[in-house]
């Protein structure tokens, strides 16, 4: 397999670990998140501080990128999830523009604008595959637990989902918390593998990337989107004379999408066994009506 | 030294002033917050700068077209992508993606067709500053402030005056029951976007005047949302006296402190009025009714 | 009151101006079926969401099984043991009817957040401990054969029921329900009231009930509180409440 084609599937997975948890917070929990370079941003630096600062090892480097991440969220969820919807939104994109401006400017630690180059490309195809994989998994678990139901009840009505028992500060709290996490891990393995870092990478445009892959991929299934980060990765890659369209075409469809099926592509569809038989048999019902004629 | 910072805080708080008051009023109609307000002052930019420019009009003419101009590409806006939403009483959330897809939209359509460069305004008053004793006063200064204070008078006038401002203040009350008044609900927001579109077409022009005209101006769309937020989100006045109050003290930290932290305190500012005082400073208070 | 299971103290709400709720107070005892009625805009709803801990009280206090209520965040008083049902319906709607149902449940069980991100057996045995008793409240409302529709395709009357459904999953002691008969027609309220005896009944609840038509609230209530502007007016049993002329007049003529 080329390097080429392999560079795409390993951003592609580093992507969607970052949707996944944008995912579980916008689209199941119902927290629009502008945001998420931010947290992508804390991950990248911290474990590439980790790795050349300290010497550590790559798995190490991750993790506390992971956890410094997580504890990001944590703090920054006191203050900003008992806001509303358009209230914690922009809070978001001003927490990410903070975390890029705090890094510009403490440049003797992180190098500023000019960034952190030289980084060990430690991270590889087989570790990205199985982190996605992993966390593809854990979040598809997750949505049909008792707390994916929870997180569920919250978007569709926090005052009826209170009136059932569910502390939803909690929820939002735990799907902050693990959007965090994911994009930490995201950040750190970007980092590893593009081989260098600069406050740029990490803006506005690439939060509403993120955002519109969940989008597309529709708010409320996993699978949906897996294929939404997936595609949107690979295709720009594909379409590269396009390139400078890319975000108009991202525009116009996020609006199409929203006027004309919001649900998204998938709706609520969801892979599953299930669902295979239920495809299966759907269509094998089908072709046997047709030799029929 | 000290006047000319309060004199430039004014100056964009002008501007902030045309925006936040658009903001709010979308928001006090449909209790939603219209990101995409920003792509549409971008739009009022271009389309005073190109009447300049292109089509060579003088002044008074270019803001007259800015203002109607863009007030149809908002009514436009509105048809196309949140009429859809509204009619089928979709949740905010939605609102709020679809707001993010405009303003991605119009913002990178804009890059892409009329380019990245910064553009600067021809010059449209006589640089020469006014002076009142040791002060000097930019008459691009003097000018920016009459035309938001001649904007906002007649938007208040429109507001409290007429018939159709008085269905729009009975409709950010409650659109239900002022639809059953006989009041139609898609010719209210129409004419609410139009005047937010008008508004902020003026403040698009002036910001372009005093500064310049790029495709992303519309980030500005944030400080108005913070301007609107800290004066009370859904009140006008409070719009204004938010807008003008961030100008000043947001001009005063980037030049006793430091321009980069100006953004950062703008959103500290706006984090500690939702934490303390979250009807802004004009209390406005929404209670969910179960 | 002894055995009070509820016990609401010179509750006052005022909003801005407005004075919703004037000096109401209300015992309830354990199993009885209380009704509180009154014109609309009375007052009533928001004396539930101040119950529920939706509103904090300008003043006065509830208590519940003698602890009090009043300052307590809404989802930990559900945990306590009050649930209610909302005026205009408050389902989940993308949900199923199921799991608008079975949601409800997750206080039966008690596995982790981690235990959600994998398939440990426990979870898996409480998943399928929560989706018996789900079902087994979807059959007692007649709605398990719509188990896996979505919430939102159900016909009005069925939506009523699925609410209260869903209320009774969190076991509570104490029901509050709000305008359960609204939009019916006699037949549906009349199987309604036969509904509410039953459950009454079988899960021991106390109920407390807002209600404009009058059958149901005659046929069911133990107790009537009438109130009007906040303010109480009137308390009896339905027959004192029926002949009661202050009643007759604040509410210019009796049921719908």
């Amino acid at each position: 397999m080329s390097t080429y084609f392999q560079g795409i599937i390993i951003l592609a997975g580093i992507n969607l670990i970052a949707v996944l948890g944008l995912s579980l917070l916008t689209g199941f929990t119902g927290s629009f998140c502008f945001g998420q370079a931010g947290f992508l941003a804390v991950g990248a630096y911290v474990s590439t501080l980790m790795t050349m600062k300290l010497n550590m090892p790559f798995l190490i480097s991750l993790s506390t990128g992971m956890m410094a991440t997580g504890l990001i969220s944590i703090l920054l969820g006191y203050p900003t999830l008992k806001l509303k919807g358009d209230y914690f939104a922009i809070a978001t994109l001003g927490f990410s523009e903070a975390i890029r401006l705090v890094i510009e400017n403490l440049d003797k630690v992180t190098g500023g604008a000019r960034g952190i180059p030289g980084i060990p490309t430690r991270t590889t195809l087989p570790l990205v595959i199985l982190m996605a994989i992993i966390a593809t998994v854990c979040i598809r678990f997750y949505v049909v637990s008792r707390h994916g139901r929870n997180c569920i009840a919250v978007r569709e009505d926090e005052t009826a989902a209170q009136s059932i028992g569910i502390n939803t500060f909690r929820y939002k709290q735990i799907s902050f918390f693990i959007n965090g996490m994911l994009a930490g891990l995201a950040g750190g393995l970007l980092a590893h593998y593009v081989g260098f870092i600069q406050p740029s990478m990490f803006s506005i445009i690439k939060s509403t990337e993120l955002i519109v892959m969940v989008i597309f991929g529709g708010m409320h299934s996993v699978t949906g989107a897996t294929l939404a980060a997936v595609v949107l990765t690979a295709l720009p890659e594909v379409l590269r004379t396009a390139a400078a369209w890319r975000l108009v075409a991202y525009g116009a469809v996020v609006v199409f999408i929203m006027v004309v099926r919001p649900e998204g592509l998938l709706g609520s569809w969801e892979l599953s066994w299930t669902s295979l038989r239920v495809l299966w048999l759907s269509s094998s019902s089908r072709l046997r009506l047709l030799r029929k004629r | 030294m000290f006047i000319q910072q309060i004199i430039n805080g004014i100056s964009i708080g002008a501007v902030y002033a045309l925006i936040a008051v658009g903001y709010s009023l979308v928001y006090s109609v449909l209790s939603f917050s219209n990101f995409a307000q920003g792509e549409i002052l971008m739009i009022g930019a271009y389309i005073g700068f190109f009447t300049l420019t292109l089509l060579r009009m003088p002044f008074s003419i270019a803001i007259t077209v800015a203002t109607i101009g863009t007030g149809i590409v908002a009514i436009l806006l509105e048809k196309i992508g949140y009429r859809p939403l509204r009619l089928r009483l979709s949740p905010l959330l939605y609102f709020m993606i679809t707001a993010m897809g405009l303003s991605i939209f119009l913002q990178n359509f804009a890059i892409v067709t009329i380019g990245p460069n910064f553009r600067t305004y021809p010059d449209v008053i006589a640089t020469k500053p006014f002076s009142i004793g040791e002060v000097y006063i930019g008459r691009l200064d003097l000018l920016i402030f009459v035309i938001t204070i001649i904007s906002l008078t007649i938007l208040t006038w429109f507001i409290y005056r007429t018939k159709e401002g008085t269905a729009i203040r009975a409709a950010s009350y409650n659109m239900r029951v002022a639809s059953l008044m006989g009041i139609n609900p898609d010719r209210i927001v129409s004419i609410v976007f139009f005047l937010a579109g008008a508004t902020a077409g003026v403040g698009g022009m002036l910001f372009g005047i005093k500064y310049t005209v790029y495709p992303w101006m519309g980030i500005l769309t944030i400080k108005a949302f913070i301007a609107a937020v800290v004066g009370g989100l859904g009140s006008l006045p409070g719009a204004v006296i938010g807008a003008f109050l961030l100008g000043i003290t947001e001009t005063f930290v980037a030049g006793y402190v430091s321009s980069a932290l100006r953004d950062l305190f703008s959103f500290a500012l706006m984090i500690l009025i939702i934490i303390i005082r979250p009807g802004g400073l004009m209390g406005v208070i929404t209670q969910e009714k179960a | 009151m002894e055995n009070a299971i509820l016990n609401i103290i010179n509750l006052t709400k005022h909003f801005g101006g407005v004075r919703a709720v004037d000096n109401f107070s209300l015992s309830l005892s354990e199993g009885s079926i209380q009704a509180v009625i009154g014109p609309n805009g009375a007052g009533k709803t928001t004396i539930f969401n101040l119950i529920t801990g939706l509103y904090k009280p300008t003043a006065g206090e509830i208590f519940f099984t003698s602890q009090k209520i009043d300052n307590i965040d809404t989802f930990k008083i559900a945990e306590m043991g009050i649930a209610r049902t909302f005026q205009n319906i408050r389902l989940f709607p993308e949900f199923s009817v199921l799991d608008n149902v079975r949601t409800a449940c997750h206080l039966r069980a008690n596995y982790s957040i981690l235990e959600g991100l994998m398939p440990t057996p426990r979870r898996i045995q409480q998943e399928k401990q929560l989706k018996e008793f789900a079902m087994g409240l979807l059959r007692l409302v007649k709605l398990d054969s719509r188990a896996d529709d979505n919430a939102s395709s159900l016909p009005y009357g069925h939506r009523r029921r699925l609410e209260i459904a869903r209320a009774i999953a969190i076991e509570p002691r104490l029901l509050l329900l709000d305008e359960p008969a609204a939009g019916m027609n006699p037949d549906e309220t009349q199987k309604l009231m036969e509904f509410i005896a039953e459950i009454h009944k079988k899960f021991n609840l106390t109920i407390l009930l807002i209600e404009h038509h009058m059958e149901v609230v005659m046929g069911l209530a133990d107790h009537i509180t009438v109130i009007d502007f906040g303010k109480t007016i009137a308390n009896g049993t339905p027959d004192e409440i029926q002949s009661n002329p202050v009643v007759i007049a604040a509410y210019l003529g009796v049921g719908d």
